[in-house]
C-alpha cells in the first residue's frame, strides 16, 4: 500500500464506483452507440429518398443526444478513471500499465468520436438537404469510431474476468484477445443498439408531430431494431457466460440477489422474465405502429434497461470475486504474491499511509488501517455491507478464526493479508467495533493524558486526514 | 512461466517518447480548457454587460458565444484523456500520491463539471429569453466549472513538493505550506482563460469593429494581470530554477508583451483613419493567432522543466524500490499461481465442495468439530456426526448463524447452493434422519430424570425443550430438542461434560443413571 488509502464511508466504494460506472455505460452504450445509430438511420432513409420525416426525427433527437454524450456520458467516463484512481490506484495503476496501447488508441477513437459527433451535428443544417451523402459519411464515420471505442475497452472488461493464460506467460495478448472478448462485443454493442433503438422508440412515440403513416413507419423500424439487436445480443451474452469460468459464474445469484434475497433466487428468474417481457412487449408495439402503446410501454422498458445494464454489470464485476487482476492482484489491492510475503512479515510495515485521527490509541490505529488495507474495499464501517453486521453476533476468537479462512469460507472473498498477530488485531478491533456494548480490550482505548483536548480531537475527527507513519 | 513482474515497472515506451507524448497531448488539453473558461467567462461578463445596460441587441452575440462552450468543453474533455493516462504511466507514484490526498475534492471533479457543462449549456439557451434564469444557471455553472481548476492547480502543485506530502495528508493540502503558490497558479490558469478566449472570440466571433475594439480591451486587461499573477507566481517558486527554464520564461514573457502590442487598440471616430487602423489590427488578429500557441508552448515548457526538477528524483527513487520490492515478492510467484490454478479449478456450486471450504476448516473432514481454525475457539465447533435435526431448522442455523459463537451465516450461497450442502451433510452424518424412538420412560432413573430436567434444565431449555424464554436471551442459545437432537452418546456426553464457554455447565456430579435418561429425555422430545 504505497499510495494513500481512500474509502467512501456509508455508500461504500464499489457503489460510488458503480453510480458513475452504470450511468457512463448507459449513455455510452445506449445513446453513444445506440441512439446515434438511429439517427444515422433515419438521415440515411432521408437521404435515400424515403421522407423528408425522417430527417427532421432524427434531428430531433440528436440535439439532447449529443449535450448528454458530451455532458454527461464522456465525464462519466474520465470519472471512472478518476474515481478508480483514487480508490484503487495500485490497481488501476496497473490495468494502465498493462493495457496502455488499447487505451491510447482507444483515446484516439474516442476524440475522433466526439470530433464527429460535433461535425455532424453542427454540419447537420447546412448540409442535410444539399448534400445528404457527405452527411451521412460524417454519421458513418461516428459510429465506426463509437463502436471501435466500444471494441477497445472489451479486451480490458475481458481480461478481468478470463485472463486466459496471462497469469503465467504476462503477455499482453493473452490478457486483451481473452476469450470472452468477441461476445462481449456483440454483447455491448448490440446491447447498446437495443437500447438506442427503444430510445428512438420512446422519442418518435412521445414527440414526433408528423402525419400518423409517418409515425408508424417510424416505429415499426424503431420496433424491428429494437428486436433484432436483443437478440444477438442475447445470444452474444449466452456464449459470454459459456465462457466465464464456473468458479466465478456460480455467484452470479448472490452477486443480483446479495443476502436479501439469495434463499428466493426464483424471484431473480421471474423479475429478468418479466423485464424481457417488457421490453419485447414495448418493441412489438413499436412493430405493430402502435402509437399509445408504444408510450406506455417504452418508459417501464428503458427503466427496465437501467436495471439490466446494473444487473449485468453487477454480475461481471462481483463474480470475479477476490481478483482485481486476476492471478496477480486480488480486489483489496494486495498482489497475490504480497499476500504471501506478509504471512511472515507482515502488512503494517507495508502500509505507508495511515489515517490516524480517526483512532487515537495505536492498536486501534492498526487494526483500522488493516481494515482499511484488508476489508475496505468491500466492506464498510456502518452503510452498504456493513462490517458490524456481517461479524453481530460472533465470538472475538470467532472473528480471528474467521477472518483466517475468508478465503476458502466465502470464495469471492479476499484472503487476509498479515501475520497472526496483525490478524488478532484486526478482529479484535472489528469485535469492538460490532459489540459497542461490550467493553473493548485494554489496548484499544487511548490512554488517558490530562493534556488531550477532546474539542481538537474532534475536530480533526470528521476530515479525511492522513498521517505518514513512517517514511 | 514467466517470474512475477511489478506492473508498476513496465513501460510502454521509452520514457523521453512519453515525457514528450505528455507534453504534447497535456498542451492540446489545456489549449481547450482555457478556450473553454475563457468563454464561460466572458459569455456571463458580456451578458451581464449588456443586460445591466438593457441592450438586447447584443444578446444574440453573447448567444453565439456560449454556444461555442459545447464543443471546446466536448473537446477539453476528450484530450485530457491522454494527459491523464500518460501521467498515471509516467509518474504514478507522485500522480497517485497527491490525488490521493485530495481524494474527495479530486472524485468532486466529475460532478462538478457535469453540473457546470449542462448549467452552461442552459445558460446559453435562455440568455436571451429569461435573463433571470439564466444568470442563476450561469453562476451555477461558472462556480462549478471555476472550481475544477483549483483542484487540479493544487493537485499538480503538490504533487511536485513530495517533501509537502505528508503534511498535506496530515494537515490538509490548503494547511501544507504551498497555499500562496496554489492560489497565484490559479489565478494564473483563470488569467490564463481569459486571454486565450478572448483571443479566440476577438478572432471568430467578433465581426463588427465595435465589438472587436471591446474584444481587445478586454483581452488586454487580461493579459495585464497575468503579468502581475504571473510575476507573483514565480515569487512563490522555491529553489534555482535552472537556465533553461529561466530561458523559457523570457522567451515567454517577451511573447506576452508581443501579444499585449498587438492587442492595443487605438479608437479613433475619424473615418480613415479607422479604415487604415483597422487593416492594421486585421493584421494583428492574424499574428496573434499564431503568437498564442507559441506562449503557451513556452510557458508551458518552463513549467515542464520546473516539474521534472522537483519530481525526477522522487520518481527514480520511487522505481528503485519498486525494483527490490518486486525481486524479493517474485520469489512467491510459484505458489501464488499454484493457489490461484487450484482456486480456479473449484466450483463451489455442490454441497460436498461448499462442506470443503466453508465448514471443514472448523468443524473438520469428518464433522467431528477438529478444524485447524476452530483450534483457538472457547466455543468448540460442534461435532456434526452427532447432530439428527429437522432440515428446515439446520437450514435455518446455515443461513442465520448461530449467535454468540463462530458459527456465521451462510447467506453468501443461495437456496440451491444450501439445498446441495444439506443434502452433503445428511450423506455424510445422517444429519437428516430422525433418531430411533427411545423407550418409554421407566424407573428410578427416569423419574429422577423428569425431575431434574423440571427444575433444573427447563430454566433454559423449557418444559418441551424449545427453550424458555431466559434461554432465548443467552447467546448462544439452547437449541430447539423438538427440531434437533443430538445422539444418546454426545447428548450424554454434554450434559457429563457440559458445553465449554456457553452457560450449558457440567453436570457430573448427577447420578449416572439419571444423566443417562436425561440424555434419552432429550431424544423423547425430538421423538413424540
Amino acid at each position: 500500500m504505497i499510495f494513500p488509502i481512500l474509502h467512501i464511508p456509508v455508500l461504500g466504494d464499489g457503489m460510488t464506483i458503480a453510480l458513475d460506472a452504470v450511468l457512463h455505460v448507459l449513455i455510452s452504450h445506449g445513446l453513444a452507440i445506440g441512439a446515434v445509430s438511429m439517427v444515422v438511420l433515419f438521415q440515411a432513409l432521408a437521404a435515400a429518398g424515403r421522407g423528408a420525416f425522417w430527417s427532421d426525427l432524427g434531428r430531433s433527437l440528436l440535439g439532447p443526444l449529443v449535450i448528454a454524450t458530451t455532458s454527461v456520458g464522456a465525464v462519466t467516463g474520465v470519472g471512472i478513471w478518476f474515481i478508480t484512481g483514487a480508490l484503487a490506484p495500485a490497481g488501476i495503476g496497473s490495468l494502465i500499465h498493462l493495457f496502455f496501447w488499447p487505451w491510447f488508441i482507444e483515446w484516439g477513437a474516442f476524440t475522433a468520436e466526439v470530433v464527429l459527433l460535433l461535425f455532424y451535428y453542427y454540419l447537420w443544417p447546412r448540409l442535410s438537404e444539399e448534400r445528404p451523402k457527405a452527411l451521412l459519411a460524417l454519421g458513418i464515420g461516428y459510429v465506426c469510431m463509437a463502436v471501435l471505442s466500444g471494441i477497445l475497452i472489451s479486451g480490458i472488461l475481458g481480461f478481468m474476468l478470463t485472463p486466459d493464460g496471462w497469469p503465467s506467460g504476462q503477455r499482453f495478448v493473452e490478457a486483451y484477445f481473452n476469450p470472452t472478448f468477441i461476445p462481449q462485443c456483440f454483447l455491448r454493442i448490440f446491447g447498446g443498439l437495443a437500447m438506442g433503438a427503444l430510445v428512438a422508440l420512446a422519442w418518435t412515440a412521445w414527440t414526433f408531430k408528423g402525419a400518423d403513416d409517418e409515425r408508424r413507419r417510424a416505429l415499426r423500424l424503431c420496433g424491428v431494431v429494437a428486436i433484432v439487436a436483443a437478440a444477438v445480443s442475447g445470444a452474444a451474452g449466452v456464449v459470454y457466460f459459456q465462457r466465464v469460468p464456473q468458479t466465478y459464474l456460480t455467484h452470479w445469484v448472490f452477486a443480483v440477489a446479495t443476502s436479501v434475497l439469495s434463499q428466493r433466487p426464483e424471484v431473480l428468474t421471474w423479475l429478468n422474465a418479466g423485464a424481457g417481457a417488457v421490453l419485447l412487449l414495448a418493441a412489438l408495439a413499436g412493430v405493430a405502429g402502435r402509437k399509445t402503446a408504444s408510450r406506455v410501454l417504452a418508459i417501464p422498458a428503458l427503466i427496465l434497461c437501467v436495471g439490466l445494464v446494473s444487473e449485468f454489470e453487477r454480475v461481471r464485476e462481483f463474480v470475479r470475486g477476490p481478483y482485481l487482476l486476476p492471478g496477480y492482484m486480488y480486489a483489496n489491492q494486495i498482489p497475490l504474491v504480497q499476500k504471501l510475503a506478509a504471512e511472515k512479515t507482515g502488512m503494517l510495515p507495508e502500509l505507508r499511509w495511515v489515517r490516524e485521527a480517526r483512532e487515537a490509541a495505536p492498536a486501534a490505529r492498526s487494526g483500522r488501517a488493516l481494515f482499511d488495507a484488508d476489508c475496505g474495499v468491500c466492506h464498510s464501517i456502518g452503510g452498504v455491507n456493513d462490517i458490524r453486521q456481517r461479524i453481530a453476533g460472533r465470538t472475538l476468537e470467532g472473528v480471528n478464526a474467521l477472518v483466517g479462512i475468508t478465503q476458502q469460507m466465502v470464495p469471492f472473498m479476499t484472503p487476509f493479508s498479515g501475520t497472526d498477530a496483525e490478524r488478532l488485531t484486526l478482529a479484535t478491533y472489528l469485535y469492538a467495533l460490532a459489540n459497542t456494548n461490550s467493553r473493548p480490550a485494554p489496548q484499544l482505548l487511548l490512554p488517558k493524558k490530562p493534556a488531550a483536548k477532546p474539542a481538537a480531537a474532534a475536530a480533526t475527527q470528521g476530515g479525511a486526514k492522513a498521517k505518514e507513519m513512517k517514511q | 512461466m514467466t517470474p512475477w513482474n511489478d506492473l508498476f515497472l513496465a513501460l510502454p515506451l521509452p520514457e523521453p517518447w512519453l515525457r514528450a507524448l505528455l507534453f504534447v497531448v497535456f498542451g492540446l488539453h489545456l489549449l481547450f480548457v482555457l478556450l473553454m473558461l475563457g468563454t464561460a467567462m466572458l459569455g456571463l461578463f458580456s451578458f451581464l454587460e449588456a443586460w445591466l445596460k438593457d441592450d438586447a441587441g447584443r444578446q444574440s452575440w453573447n448567444k453565439r458565444v456560449v454556444g461555442t462552450h459545447m464543443p471546446l468543453k466536448s473537446l477539453a474533455v476528450v484530450l485530457g484523456v491522454a494527459p491523464l493516462l500518460i501521467i498515471q504511466i509516467y509518474n504514478s507514484e507522485a500522480f497517485f500520491t497527491a490525488t490521493g490526498i485530495f481524494a474527495y475534492a479530486w472524485i468532486a471533479i466529475i460532478p462538478l463539471l457535469i453540473v457546470a457543462f449542462l448549467s452552461v449549456d442552459v445558460f446559453g439557451h435562455k440568455l436571451d429569453t429569461r435573463p433571470v434564469a439564466a444568470l442563476v444557471f450561469a453562476c451555477v455553472g461558472l462556480a462549478a466549472l471555476l472550481t475544477v481548476p483549483a483542484v487540479f492547480t493544487g493537485a499538480l502543485a503538490l504533487m511536485e513538493r513530495p517533501g509537502l506530502w505528508a503534511a498535506a495528508a496530515a494537515k490538509g493540502p490548503a494547511a501544507a505550506g504551498f497555499a500562496t503558490h496554489w492560489v497565484f497558479r490559479y489565478l494564473h490558469v483563470l488569467g490564463a482563460a481569459v486571454v486565450f478566449g478572448g483571443v479566440f472570440h476577438l478572432v471568430f466571433s467578433a465581426k463588427d469593429p465595435e465589438r472587436r475594439a471591446r474584444m481587445r480591451r478586454w483581452t488586454l486587461a487580461a493579459l495585464l494581470f497575468q503579468v502581475v499573477a504571473g510575476s507573483a507566481l514565480l515569487a512563490t517558486l522555491e529553489g534555482p530554477l535552472g537556465a533553461p527554464a529561466v530561458v523559457a520564461l523570457t522567451l515567454g514573457v517577451a511573447l506576452a508583451m508581443l501579444a499585449a502590442w498587438l492587442l492595443r487598440a487605438p479608437e479613433t471616430d475619424d473615418g480613415a483613419s479607422t479604415r487604415s487602423a483597422s487593416g492594421g489590427r486585421e493584421i494583428g488578429r492574424a499574428r496573434l493567432l499564431w503568437l498564442l500557441p507559441a506562449l503557451l508552448v513556452t510557458m508551458l515548457a518552463a513549467r515542464q522543466l520546473l516539474q521534472d526538477q522537483a519530481l525526477e528524483p522522487e520518481r527514480s527513487a520511487a522505481l528503485a524500490v519498486r525494483a527490490q520490492r518486486a525481486q524479493v515478492l517474485a520469489a512467491q510467484q510459484p505458489r501464488a499461481l499454484a493457489e490461484f490454478n487450484a482456486k480456479l479449478a473449484t466450483v463451489y456450486d455442490n454441497g460436498k465442495t461448499i462442506y470443503a471450504g466453508s465448514c471443514q476448516p472448523c468443524h473438520g473432514e469428518n464433522g467431528l468439530g477438529d478444524g485447524a481454525a476452530a483450534r483457538r475457539l472457547l466455543i468448540p465447533a460442534e461435532d456434526l456426526s452427532a447432530i439428527r435435526a429437522e432440515r428446515a431448522y439446520v437450514r435455518e442455523l446455515l443461513v442465520r448463524g448461530v449467535p454468540g459463537s463462530a458459527m456465521p451465516y451462510f447467506t453468501v450461497f443461495d437456496r440451491v447452493k444450501i439445498e446441495s450442502l444439506l443434502d452433503e451433510l445428511d450423506g455424510r452424518f445422517a444429519m437428516l434422519s430422525k433418531p430411533e424412538k427411545p423407550q418409554a420412560a421407566a424407573g428410578p432413573d427416569a423419574a429422577n430424570a423428569a425431575r431434574v430436567w423440571a427444575e433444573t434444565c427447563a430454566t433454559c431449555h423449557a418444559q418441551d425443550g424449545k427453550g424458555s424464554a431466559f434461554g432465548q436471551t443467552l447467546k448462544p442459545a439452547p437449541p430447539d430438542f423438538s427440531r434437533y437432537a443430538l445422539t444418546p452418546e454426545r447428548a450424554l456426553a454434554v450434559i457429563t461434560e457440559g458445553y465449554p464457554g456457553t452457560v450449558m455447565q457440567p453436570y457430573r456430579d448427577l447420578p449416572d443413571g439419571t444423566r443417562r435418561e436425561l440424555a434419552v429425555f432429550c431424544q423423547r422430545l425430538r421423538v413424540k
